[in-house]
């Protein structure tokens, strides 16, 4: 019986230890967890670096597009340019102005208060490019209307 | 490594292996095999395959949340393709009609344009008026021509008659009608 006692009192004074370990190195991998998590810094160089590759294509820009637009975040400036500068390389001006939208609409309701900053901080790589901003292509208000499909 | 990255991109795509570009600067356009192509081109004509798009069918739809469709919108006509020409070079040469005609060429409507009120909800609100009518007119043709003549007890008189027998009759006297009835003052309790 005592044997049984001492079992159970080292197993449990094991994981305990187990426990204090684990809380003690937060970036090691946890028993529970399912890996490193990447930090916000990271996530950004992560992107920047595939926008800023020199052989980048269609395909793959349009797919990097389309995940850092379906992330839960408006993406930081840096990116921007960095997406902007691959829409150069392609060729592809309208691609340029649509994900310029896609950040607006990613700001939402605080469009006021994020837009004028990114604005300001891509405002150089724009003018550099010729890239016009949304507003200045009149796209900010609707310009045509498109026959609502169950009506025709 | 970027390239085994994109196979498996690819193959996680359903789109089978690009043919990759052997130029430096690769500029172009996704390249399909012939039995994709055969399957696809009918149905999309003289677009230009650009992506990946939502779920890897090379199909064009405006989402807020996925800025890039698959194809094109409009076919690659030949005003269109001197216009990509043109942008080749420095895009401050483009003029604003040009610029437009270049969005509107891969794009159907601009973000604004698809969050635009439709207003339908004045429709909506009529067909719920309307069946607010529909069934108020259906009421009083229920009652005119269909009930039957309501209940005699069901008047003013004969209820306070009741309600006078009630009392006469002491019913409900301990927790009842007759004990908020004061007898001796012959007026309901305060």
């Amino acid at each position: 019986m005592f044997r049984v006692a001492l079992k159970a009192s080292t197993s449990l004074h094991n994981a305990a230890r187990q426990c204090l370990k684990a809380q003690a190195g937060a970036v090691s991998a946890v028993r529970y967890s399912h890996g490193k998590e990447e930090t916000d810094e990271e996530f950004d160089n992560r992107y920047v670096k595939y926008f800023d590759r020199p052989d980048i294509d269609h395909w793959e820009i349009r797919k990097a597009m389309n995940d850092i637009t379906a992330e839960d975040l408006v993406p930081e400036p840096r990116i921007i340019i960095a997406a902007l500068k691959a829409c150069r390389r392609l060729n592809d001006y309208s691609l340029a102005v649509r994900y310029l939208e896609a950040v607006q609409w990613k700001c939402g309701s605080k469009k006021s208060k994020i837009w004028p900053w990114i604005l300001q901080e891509i405002k150089p790589t724009l003018s550099e490019l010729g890239i016009l901003t949304p507003e200045e292509m009149g796209y900010d208000k609707p310009e045509l209307a498109l026959k609502n499909v169950y009506l025709m | 490594m970027s390239s085994q990255l994109f196979r498996v991109g690819l193959w996680v795509a359903k789109v089978p292996q690009r043919a990759l570009s052997t130029s430096p600067v690769c500029a172009t356009s996704v390249v399909l095999d012939q039995k994709l192509r055969d399957e696809i081109y009918p149905k999309i004509g003289n677009r230009e395959v650009v992506g990946f798009g939502i779920n890897g069918y090379a199909s064009y739809v405006d989402r807020c949340e996925f800025p890039c469709p698959a194809i094109r919108f409009k076919e690659s006509t030949p005003e269109i393709l001197k216009l990509r020409e043109k942008e080749k070079g420095d895009w401050k040469t483009l003029s604003l009609d040009d610029k437009k005609a270049l969005y509107r060429a891969s794009f159907c409507q601009t973000y604004s344009e698809i969050n635009a009120p439709t207003g339908e909800w004045k429709f909506i609100l009529a067909v719920i008026l309307f069946a607010f009518a529909g069934s108020g007119w259906l009421a009083l043709y229920m009652r005119k021509f269909v009930y039957p003549p309501p209940v005699r007890t069901l008047n003013r008189e004969w209820q306070e008659h009741t309600l006078q027998r009630m009392l006469d009759q002491n019913q409900g006297a301990i927790m009842g009608v007759s004990s908020k009835w004061d007898y001796e003052k012959q007026e309901w309790k305060q």
